[in-house]
C-alpha cells in the first residue's frame, strides 16, 4: 500500500466513526409547538397493560395537547423499585410520571425526587385517609392514592362452611380440612421480599403489635411480635399445614396453588379474585374472601398496599403530567378499574355506588371497613431498607436457621442503628443505645 | 476442544428451538427449527437498538484509543526520555485496574456533566481500560518494528513527527487492525459500566440488555439465546476472520511484559 | 545526525506532546476518580439521604467495613473464586498448551475453538452456564440422571460460576503458556532426550523452569481479573442464593446503586484496589527480578 492510501484509508475511517458517534448522540426532543410528549412508567401485569391504554386514550382524546408514551418496567415490584431508583437517582427527566408502591413515596419525596402534589380540596375528603398518610412526607403529600390493595384471607367454601374468626380457628380448619387432594392447609407469601413483611404484619397486627410504635420507637421485638412470628413459624414445621415450598413463593406462586386447587386457605392481594374466577381455574365458583382473623389480644388486620401516582421531580412537563395523574384518579376511571381488574379504589365515596358492588367480590360495605383499618407499613424515607432487615430475619426464623425471639431481637437492633444513622429517631427511645 | 465449543453449539440449537422444546429432555440434534425468538426480540424488544448503541460506543472508543494511543505508544518506543520503564509500568498496572474502584466518582461526574444514558457518556468511563490496553498492545507491537526505515528517513531530514506519520503508520497497519480488535472486543463485552452508566432502554448496550432480559417470572430462554447469537456474531466474525492476528497481539502483550 | 543536547531536548519535547493526550485520558479517566474514591471513602454520603449531608466521618466508614459481616464474606468469596480459578486454569491451561504444542494439523479451527470461549462476552457465557444448569431437567442434571437444585444451594452454586469463568478463560492462559512454550528452544529437548531423560523429567526440569515467566504473567492476570470478578457473577448468580457467592466487586455495586451509599461503597471500592495491589505487590515480589528484566528491555 502507498503512503497516500494508507493516509486515505485512516482518515476515512475517522470519518466514518466520527460520523457514527455523532449520529449515535441524538438530538433532543423538540421543544415548543406540538404536543408535549410525557413518559409513564406502570406495572404491567395481565389486564392492567390494555386497561391503561384505554384510559390513556380518552385522557389524549380530551387533551389533544399532550401524548402519554408508557415505558414498561419489570413486572416483580423490587425489580421496579430499584429501576426508578436508578433513573431518579441518575436525574433523569424521564419518566415523567411514576406509579409507586405504597411504600416508595416516603422514600421518593425524603430524596427529593418527586413533586409535592395537592388534591383539590373536596377530593381530599374523598379519599381514605390511611391511604393519604402513607403518600405524605412531612405534611405534604407526594402522589395520589391510584388503587388500594388489602391482604384478604381466600377460603374454599366447598371444604369449609364458614370463613374462620380466629387465627388458631384457621389452623385448626386448615388441619382438619387437608387431604390427599389438598395437601396444603394454608399458602402465604414465603420468600424472602416485601410481600412476607406484609404477611406478617398482618400476623402481628393480629396478636396486638406493631413494628414501629406510635412515638416511632422500634417495636417488633416485643412479645406480641415474637408470638406473631411463633404462629407462623409453627403452622409451617410442627402443625405441617403450610409446606415449606411458601418460604420461596410470592403472589403468583401462592395463586397457581390455591387455584389448583391444591390449598384450604390462601393469604392474598385483591387481584387474584378475578383471576380464578376465570376459565381454566380449578376453584372457579368454591372459594371466598374474608378479613383476615385476629388472634389473641389483636385485631383483624390487612396490610395496606397499593399505589400512587407521583410526578419526577426533574420532569420536563410537569403540569402536563400533573393532568394525566388528575385524570387518571377521578371516580369514573378508578371504578372502571375495580370493574376490569378488582382493584380497589382509595374512594370512600365509591363504596356508596352501585356499580362498585357488581365488581367486587365483597360488599362494598364490608371492603370499606376493611380498608378504614386497614394497617399502613411504616411511612418512612429508609423503609425499604427497614424490610430488608426484617425480610432478611423473618426468613431466617421460618426457615429454622435463627429462634424468633433472637431473630427479632436482632432485626430490631439492626432497625435502631438504621434509623439512628438516618437520624430519624423519635425524640423518646426506650433503646440504651445512646446519641449525641 | 469440542466439548470446549459444546455450550456454545447448545446456544445456537436453543435460539432456534421453539419454546416448549427447550425444557423437555435435552436432545443433542435440533428436531425443529423456527426463527421466532428472533422475530420477537427485533420486532417487538427492539433489540436492534442496543445493538447499535453497542456499535458506536465500541466503535468511538476504538478510534480514539488508537489514534492516541499510538502516538503514546510510538514515544514510548523510540524516543528516548528518562521514566519509560516506570511510565510503562504505570500503564499496565492501570489496565489491570477494578473497575469498581472508579465506578462511583465517574457516576457522579457524568452525571454532573448530563452525560448519564449518553454514548460519551460510556466512551469516557470505557478509555480507562480501552487506553492503557491499546498502549500496552501497541508498544509490544511497535517493539516489533526494524528501526531501519525510520532512521533511514530520518537521516534523510525528516521530522520525527513526519516519520511517524508516513513511514511508521503504514508499516504499523497490522498492528494498529488486531489492536482495533482487540479492543472493540474488550468494549463491546463490557458490562459494569455500561449497566451503571446507561438507565433507559433506549442506551443499553448488548450486555446490559440480555443481562436485563430476565426481568419476569419466567426467564425467557429462547429470546436470551437469539439474543446471545446475536451478541456473539460480530464477536464470533472477528475472531474467525482475524484469529492468527488475535493470537500474536495478545501474547506479544502478554509475553514481552 | 545532529549532536548533542538540541536533539534529547527536541526529542523529550515531542515524547511529551505524543504522550500527553493519551496519557492525560487515562490520568483523567482513572487516577483521579481514584483519589476521588479515597476521598469520598472518608465521608458520609448517601444519595437518598440529602437531608444528611456530606461530612467527613474519617474512617467511621472503614471501621463499619471492618465489622461489617457481608463484606467479610464476600472477601472470602472472592478469595476462593480466585484460588480455585486460577489454580484450574493454569492446571487445565498448561494441559491445553501442551497438547496444543504437538498439533499441526487443523490450527486455525483450533485456534477458533479456543478463542471464542475468551471472545463471547461474559453475560453470554454466564448465561449459557446458567441455563445447563438450571432447574429439574437442566442438562446436567440430566447428565448426572438427578434433579439437584444447585442455585438453591449456597455451595452447589459455585459450580456453575467456577465452570464458566474456567471454561471461559482456560483458553486465554493456555494462549499464553503455548506463546511461552514456543520460546524453549526444542535442542534443550533433545539434548535431554539424547541423554535419556524421560517426558516427564524434561517436563519438570527443562519445560517448567523455562515456563515460569508466562506461568507468573498468566497467573498475575488471572489473579487480579478472578478478584475483581463481577459479570458472570451478576448474571450467573447474582451473588445469590441469599448473598452466599457474592463477590467484593458485587457487593461494592449493590451498596453503591441499590443503597446509594457512596461513602461506604468508596470504602469498598477502597479495599478491592488495595487487595488488587497487595495480589500484584506479592506477584512482583515472588516473581520480581525476572519480570522487571522483561520490562526495560
Amino acid at each position: 500500500m502507498t503512503q497516500g492510501t494508507t493516509w486515505g484509508v485512516t482518515r476515512g475511517v475517522i470519518l466514518a466513526s466520527v460520523a457514527t458517534l455523532v449520529l449515535g448522540c441524538e438530538p433532543g426532543r423538540e421543544e415548543g409547538a406540538g404536543p408535549v410528549t410525557v413518559t409513564f412508567s406502570a406495572s404491567e401485569v395481565g389486564r392492567e397493560a390494555q386497561l391503561l391504554r384505554a384510559q390513556l386514550a380518552r385522557f389524549m382524546r380530551d387533551r389533544p395537547d399532550v401524548r402519554v408514551v408508557i415505558r414498561s418496567t419489570p413486572d416483580a415490584a423490587d425489580q421496579r423499585h430499584q429501576l426508578y431508583v436508578q433513573w431518579l437517582n441518575a436525574r433523569v427527566g424521564e419518566p415523567d410520571i411514576l406509579q409507586l408502591d405504597v411504600i416508595w413515596t416516603p422514600e421518593f419525596a425524603a430524596a427529593g425526587w418527586i413533586l409535592p402534589l395537592a388534591p383539590a380540596a373536596d377530593d381530599e375528603a374523598d379519599f381514605f385517609p390511611a391511604t393519604l398518610a402513607a403518600h405524605r412526607w412531612n405534611g405534604r403529600l407526594h402522589a395520589l392514592p391510584w388503587f388500594v390493595d388489602v391482604g384478604m384471607l381466600y377460603w374454599r367454601t366447598d371444604l369449609l362452611e364458614r370463613a374462620p374468626e380466629t387465627l388458631d380457628e384457621l389452623a385448626r380448619m386448615a388441619a382438619a380440612a387437608r387431604g390427599p387432594t389438598v395437601p396444603y392447609g394454608f399458602v402465604w407469601q414465603g420468600a424472602r421480599y416485601e410481600g412476607l413483611v406484609t404477611v406478617f404484619l398482618e400476623v402481628l397486627g393480629a396478636h396486638g403489635g406493631r413494628i414501629l410504635d406510635a412515638e416511632g420507637a422500634v417495636a417488633v421485638a416485643r412479645d406480641p411480635a415474637v408470638r406473631a412470628l411463633r404462629f407462623l413459624r409453627r403452622a409451617i414445621h410442627e402443625r405441617g399445614i403450610v409446606p415449606t415450598d411458601v418460604l420461596g413463593w410470592q403472589e403468583e406462586q401462592t395463586r397457581f396453588a390455591f387455584q389448583n386447587g391444591q390449598a384450604v386457605f390462601m393469604r392474598n392481594w385483591p387481584y387474584a379474585y378475578p383471576l380464578m374466577e376465570a376459565e381454566g381455574s380449578r376453584v372457579a365458583g368454591r372459594f371466598a374472601v374474608a378479613p383476615m382473623p385476629a388472634g389473641p389480644e389483636g385485631e383483624p388486620t390487612a396490610a395496606l398496599g397499593g399505589a400512587g401516582l407521583a410526578v419526577n421531580a426533574r420532569s420536563r412537563h410537569p403540569e402536563a403530567a400533573r393532568a394525566v395523574i388528575g385524570y387518571l384518579t377521578r371516580p369514573e376511571q378508578m371504578l372502571e378499574r375495580a370493574e376490569v381488574l378488582g382493584h380497589y379504589p382509595p374512594r370512600a365515596s365509591l363504596y356508596a355506588d352501585s356499580r362498585l358492588a357488581v365488581a367486587l367480590p365483597i360488599p362494598p360495605a364490608a371492603a370499606a371497613e376493611i380498608l378504614e383499618r386497614a394497617l399502613p407499613r411504616p411511612a418512612i424515607p429508609v423503609y425499604s431498607e427497614l424490610s430488608g432487615i426484617l425480610q432478611l430475619w423473618l426468613h431466617r426464623a421460618l426457615t429454622g436457621q435463627s429462634e424468633p425471639a433472637d431473630a427479632l431481637a436482632r432485626a430490631a437492633e439492626d432497625i435502631r442503628r438504621l434509623l439512628e444513622r438516618a437520624e430519624l429517631t423519635p425524640p423518646t427511645e426506650d433503646a440504651a443505645a445512646g446519641s449525641e | 476442544m469440542l466439548a470446549g465449543l459444546f455450550p456454545l453449539y447448545w446456544v445456537l440449537k436453543a435460539s432456534l428451538a421453539p419454546e416448549a422444546a427447550l425444557f423437555a429432555a435435552p436432545s443433542l440434534l435440533p428436531r425443529e427449527a423456527t426463527l421466532e425468538h428472533y422475530r420477537t426480540l427485533l420486532a417487538e424488544r427492539d433489540f436492534w437498538r442496543p445493538v447499535r448503541n453497542s456499535f458506536v460506543v465500541a466503535a468511538s472508543t476504538t478510534v480514539l484509543c488508537l489514534a492516541l494511543g499510538s502516538m503514546a505508544a510510538y514515544a514510548l518506543v523510540r524516543l528516548r526520555f528518562r521514566g519509560k520503564a516506570v511510565l510503562l509500568a504505570l500503564v499496565l498496572a492501570v489496565a489491570m485496574f477494578p473497575q469498581i474502584s472508579i465506578l462511583g466518582p465517574l457516576f457522579l461526574a457524568l452525571r454532573e456533566l448530563g452525560l448519564i444514558d449518553r454514548a460519551p457518556g460510556l466512551v469516557l468511563p470505557y478509555l480507562s481500560f480501552a487506553m492503557p490496553l491499546t498502549i500496552w498492545l501497541l508498544v509490544a507491537y511497535f517493539r516489533q518494528l526494524p528501526p531501519d526505515l525510520e532512521e533511514a528517513a530520518l537521516v534523510d531530514g525528516a521530522s520525527r513527527a513526519r516519520v511517524l506519520g508516513e513511514v511508521v503508520l503504514p508499516l504499523a497497519v497490522p498492528g494498529l487492525v488486531t489492536t482495533g480488535i482487540l479492543t472493540f472486543l474488550y468494549c463491546w463485552n463490557e458490562l459494569l459500566f455500561a449497566l451503571s452508566f446507561t438507565v433507559s432502554a433506549e442506551r443499553q448496550t448488548v450486555p446490559v440488555a440480555i443481562a436485563l432480559l430476565r426481568g419476569r417470572y419466567q426467564i425467557p430462554w429462547g429470546q436470551i439465546f437469539a439474543a446471545s447469537v446475536i451478541a456473539t456474531l460480530p464477536v464470533a466474525v472477528l475472531v474467525l476472520l482475524f484469529q492468527r492476528r488475535i493470537v500474536q497481539g495478545l501474547t506479544a502483550g502478554a509475553v514481552k511484559g | 545526525m545532529r549532536a548533542g543536547g538540541s536533539l534529547q531536548a527536541g526529542e523529550r519535547r515531542l515524547a511529551a506532546g505524543l504522550l500527553l493526550p493519551g496519557l492525560g485520558a487515562i490520568v483523567l479517566v482513572t487516577a483521579f476518580p481514584l483519589a476521588y474514591t479515597l476521598w469520598e471513602s472518608l465521608h458520609l454520603h448517601d444519595l437518598r439521604m440529602p437531608w444528611l449531608g456530606r461530612p467527613l466521618v474519617g474512617l467511621a466508614n472503614y471501621a463499619e467495613l471492618a465489622g461489617d459481616p457481608r463484606f467479610g464474606e464476600a472477601l472470602a468469596h472472592s478469595a476462593f473464586f480466585t484460588t480455585v480459578t486460577v489454580t484450574l486454569e493454569v492446571v487445565l491451561g498448561l494441559v491445553l498448551a501442551l497438547a496444543l504444542d504437538r498439533t499441526f494439523r487443523g490450527r486455525g479451527l483450533t485456534r477458533v475453538a479456543v478463542l471464542l470461549p475468551w471472545a463471547v462476552p461474559s453475560v453470554v457465557a454466564a448465561l449459557v452456564w446458567r441455563f445447563m444448569f438450571e432447574g429439574d431437567s437442566s442438562v446436567v442434571n440430566a447428565l448426572l440422571g438427578r434433579s439437584l437444585p444447585w442455585f438453591a444451594d449456597a455451595r452447589a452454586a459455585w459450580v456453575p460460576l467456577i465452570l464458566a469463568d474456567v471454561w471461559k478463560t482456560t483458553p486465554f492462559v493456555a494462549l499464553l503458556l503455548l506463546a511461552g512454550l514456543q520460546t524453549i528452544d526444542p535442542a534443550l529437548h533433545d539434548a535431554a532426550r539424547i541423554d535419556g531423560a524421560g517426558a516427564w523429567r524434561r517436563f519438570r526440569e527443562i519445560t517448567l523452569p523455562l515456563l515460569v515467566p508466562a506461568l507468573g504473567v498468566a497467573m498475575l492476570f488471572r489473579a487480579l481479573d478472578a478478584f475483581r470478578v463481577f459479570d458472570v457473577v451478576y448474571v450467573l448468580t447474582g451473588g445469590g442464593p441469599g448473598t452466599a457467592t457474592e463477590s467484593v466487586s458485587l457487593y461494592a455495586f449493590d451498596v453503591l446503586f441499590r443503597n446509594l451509599r457512596f461513602g461506604y461503597g468508596a470504602a469498598i471500592s477502597m479495599t478491592v484496589f488495595l487487595g488488587a495491589f497487595l495480589i500484584a505487590l506479592a506477584f512482583i515480589l515472588l516473581l520480581g527480578p525476572r519480570l522487571v528484566q522483561e520490562a526495560e528491555r
